[in-house]
């Protein structure tokens, strides 16, 4: 299996590539977009109308989903830039360790049905989540400052551990579900 | 058809027609239909009870809805149905926890959606069942406004799944209904609330009904409905308080949990006392078991005591989706109050203490669900409400990979209609066909998610390994209802597919109920066909004339010829009695318009995004 592309996100909500967002901005504009171009406002046109209408707003709905979430968003940038994430991107064999022992603990307190680890499991990996994220704004502003390169290897970096930190973070939902 | 398989864009989204159209709430317990009547929104009653017993009995010749069927139900258990929405899209496997309890005879079709015996030997689909009951709605409504209906709008609970939300779009088509759209019960609640109240901010919306639970959380911004994250459970309503009633009464009373005629007289008397709890904080409970009577006082505390569990389980629900929104209980505008499990004080108390917030329920919430499709059908028929709602697709839609690990497409609480696409290739050389199982769910692994289907693409260009390129799209329509489409990407076919759906039925399945249903079939189909057809051109007629002459200098020279013919060509074929020859004109005229169309939404966008007039961009781009 091969990346998902996707079409431009930010050009389907007319906004300029950038990772710093206005998150109301964004939210104003996607809310007026549907507004206009919304199926149900053209349930009664004719069928190539009503489908064009139905085409655009997922254009505009699939480019929200993105780009609210500033991971998604980031990842966007990335690829806008020619910085590809593949399939089997290798991390540090620390960090590796470092899940795979995180899985084990999660593994053991699911098992015995201890909510109360499972939840501070889930805290303490929230808070890198948290971290992580936190720590793409100020890389982005640092965009053009003649080291691009290292930049982007750095924001890349992050993203692939981002993965492994919301698969983890799924895991324990789920445990906290049951 | 569990899947719809289709070329990519080559679906339509449906028309509405103009004049009546209603809203209906097709509920585990009960049923209504509304419409909206001088701008207000009102419960249509046939001239008997707005509210109708979503009960079916088929002890005679004919199917019996709502009230009397309740009464023949006493008599013949198990030819009477109740609670059929709780297998709509569901297997015996699925529904084995309230299997044992219902007096039907449940049938395993092969693993696919379960079905129901009766003594006239008779096996019908669950979507029969609803499709009964939705036909008496239809037929009270007929009655109200006095002729055939344009079109409906039925609503599903909003955390109803592929299979679910299939199983009822089916059931509207089994009942001659034109299914405008599916709609989430707690959606179309918070319409009916945000419309009346002009409210602005953000709401949860707690619905616990009959059967199902439901929690969304909207906001309301001038007249936008966003949903911005929904949870539940589609198996926990008020059916499930009043048998953990009984539970506890019977073993009191030391009787086997297993006595299935026992546990139904029991649950009888154990709603009967529940629902006397919401008015009295003392009741009593009394039922014959085995020709001996079991009498209890139950008081309030007693039943919360026994719904706490229960409760919990909504709360939970809660806080996923408050978590799933970004919102704190502390930052909600409010918390509103649906089905009508929550005129019980105890859920009440519950919703308080879990929101910190007085709930609100100016509305009956028995008729609000009804009363918001209502405005929502209204609006499809090109009403006076300016409003848009956005809902959200409840659970992760994704496909199986290698080792039984499921990679998600689209990610819960997605607005709809939306999509994603994946890209495939061969691992073996000269590799002709897939096999693809989709799933719905958030966990990793396909044991722990729900299967919706398995399809084969077949007709793929024999290549060496890794050089063939298969698109797999995903697109959710506006009812919440997945489509998927596949296509090479180095030679271009769109490959075929085989589907295989999990528990909905197949379109043939579906044509094969219909025809059952009429009593003259043929002519009875090709009449009503010709009938749909017939409107549906003059329609687009209309809508096209006007278009061109509003639009008139976004219409190109030799798309205003080819428009104009297959306008002809499809006034000739409105004129004759062959249905299909209408819609092969119909299509042909949407083919043909489709770049105006384009012209015509690329202006709209542009001048959304400009926040201008359409009138102010077209002056800038020089027209």
């Amino acid at each position: 299996m091969t990346a998902t592309h996707l079409p431009d996100p930010f050009g389907a909500l007319g906004l300029e590539p950038r990772y710093d967002v206005d998150p109301r901005a964004l939210e104003d504009r996607f809310r007026q977009l549907s507004r206009e171009v919304h199926p149900d406002r053209f349930a009664g046109a004719p069928a190539s109308e009503r489908a064009a209408a139905l085409s655009r707003t997922r254009a505009i709905n699939d480019a929200y989903q993105v780009l609210k979430r500033p991971q998604r968003r980031a990842e966007v940038l990335l690829a806008q830039a020619g910085v590809a994430i593949g399939d089997r991107e290798v991390l540090e064999p620390a960090f590796l360790m470092e899940i795979l022992e995180l899985r084990e603990e999660l593994a053991t307190a699911r098992v015995a049905g201890d909510q109360a680890a499972v939840g501070r499991l889930a805290a303490v990996m929230r808070a890198r989540q948290r971290a992580l994220i936190d720590g793409l704004a100020p890389r982005f502003a640092a965009l053009g400052g003649g080291d691009d390169a290292a930049i982007l290897a750095a924001v890349k970096h992050d993203l692939i551990t981002l993965r492994y930190v919301d698969r983890y973070l799924d895991e324990c939902d789920a445990a906290l579900d049951e | 058809m569990l899947l719809q398989i289709s070329e990519p864009g080559a679906s339509t989204p449906k028309a509405a027609c103009r004049e009546r159209v209603v809203g209906i709430d097709l509920g585990t317990t009960n049923s209504l239909v509304a419409t909206v009547l001088d701008a207000q929104p009102t419960v249509l009653t046939g001239g008997a009870d707005a509210i109708v017993p979503s009960v079916v009995s088929y002890d005679g010749a004919e199917a019996v809805v709502g009230r009397a069927a309740v009464a023949r139900g006493e008599a013949n258990p198990v030819d009477t149905v109740a609670s059929v929405k709780r297998l709509m899209g569901r297997s015996l496997a699925d529904v084995a926890a309230v299997a044992p309890l219902l007096p039907n005879q449940l049938i395993d079709d092969a693993g696919r959606m379960v079905k129901l015996r009766f003594s006239d030997g008779r096996e019908r689909s669950p979507v029969q069942v609803s499709a009964a009951i939705l036909d008496e709605l239809r037929r009270r409504a007929e009655a109200d406004l006095g002729g055939p209906l344009g079109g409906a709008v039925i609503t599903v609970p909003a955390y109803f799944d592929d299979a679910q939300r299939q199983a009822t779009r089916d059931a509207g088509r089994l009942a001659g209904l034109e299914v405008l759209r599916l709609l989430a019960e707690p959606t179309a609640a918070a319409l009916a609330y945000g419309l009346d109240r002009g409210t602005r901010g953000t709401y949860a919306i707690y619905d616990l009904g009959g059967g199902t639970f439901d929690i969304s959380i909207l906001t309301l911004v001038d007249g936008v409905f966003e949903v911005r994250s929904t949870g539940g459970d589609s198996a926990l309503g008020g059916d499930d308080l009043d048998r953990a009633i009984a539970q506890v009464v019977l073993a009191e009373a030391g009787v086997a949990a297993d006595d299935r005629a026992a546990v139904r007289a029991v649950v009888g008397a154990a709603r009967a006392a529940k629902e006397a709890l919401t008015d009295a904080a003392t009741t009593a409970l009394a039922a014959t078991v085995g020709g001996r009577t079991i009498t209890r006082t139950l008081t309030r505390d007693e039943l919360a005591a026994i719904a706490g569990p229960l409760l919990d389980r909504t709360g939970k629900a809660c806080r996923r989706a408050w978590k799933d929104a970004g919102f704190t209980p502390e930052e909600l505008d409010g918390v509103v109050l649906v089905g009508g499990s929550t005129r019980s004080p105890v859920v009440r108390d519950y919703v308080r203490a879990l929101f910190g917030k007085e709930p609100l329920c100016e509305l009956d919430p028995e008729q609000v669900v009804a009363l918001g499709a209502a405005v929502q059908a209204d609006v499809l028929a090109g009403g006076q409400h300016d409003v848009v709602l956005l809902d959200v697709v409840p659970l992760s839609l994704g496909l199986e990979t290698m080792g039984g690990v499921v990679e998600k497409l689209i990610v819960r609480n997605s607005t709809i209609p939306c999509g994603a696409t994946q890209t495939f290739t061969t691992y073996a050389d000269n590799q002709t066909g897939f096999d693809l199982h989709v799933l719905q769910g958030e966990r990793e692994t396909v044991e722990a998610c729900r299967s919706l289907a398995r399809f084969t693409l077949r007709g793929v260009p024999p290549m060496i390994a890794g050089a063939a390129r298969v698109e797999i799209g995903f697109q959710v329509d506006a009812d919440g209802i997945l489509h998927v489409a596949a296509r090479e990407l180095t030679s271009g076919v769109s490959a075929a597919i085989d589907v295989t759906p999990s528990y909905g039925l197949t379109d043939e399945e579906v044509e094969r109920m219909l025809i059952e249903s009429f009593e003259h079939a043929e002519d009875d189909l090709v009449a009503r066909n010709l009938r749909t057809e017939r409107v549906e051109a003059e329609r687009i007629l209309a809508a096209t004339r006007a278009a061109m002459i509003t639009d008139v200098h976004l219409l190109e020279a030799d798309v205003a010829v080819a428009t104009e013919a297959a306008i002809a060509t499809l006034e000739a074929a409105r004129a004759g009695d062959d249905y299909l020859a209408i819609r092969a004109a119909v299509e042909g005229l949407d083919r043909a318009s489709k770049p105006f169309a384009e012209r015509r939404m690329n202006l709209a966008i542009a001048a959304a995004m400009a926040g201008k007039s359409v009138a102010t961009v077209e002056a800038e781009l020089g027209r």
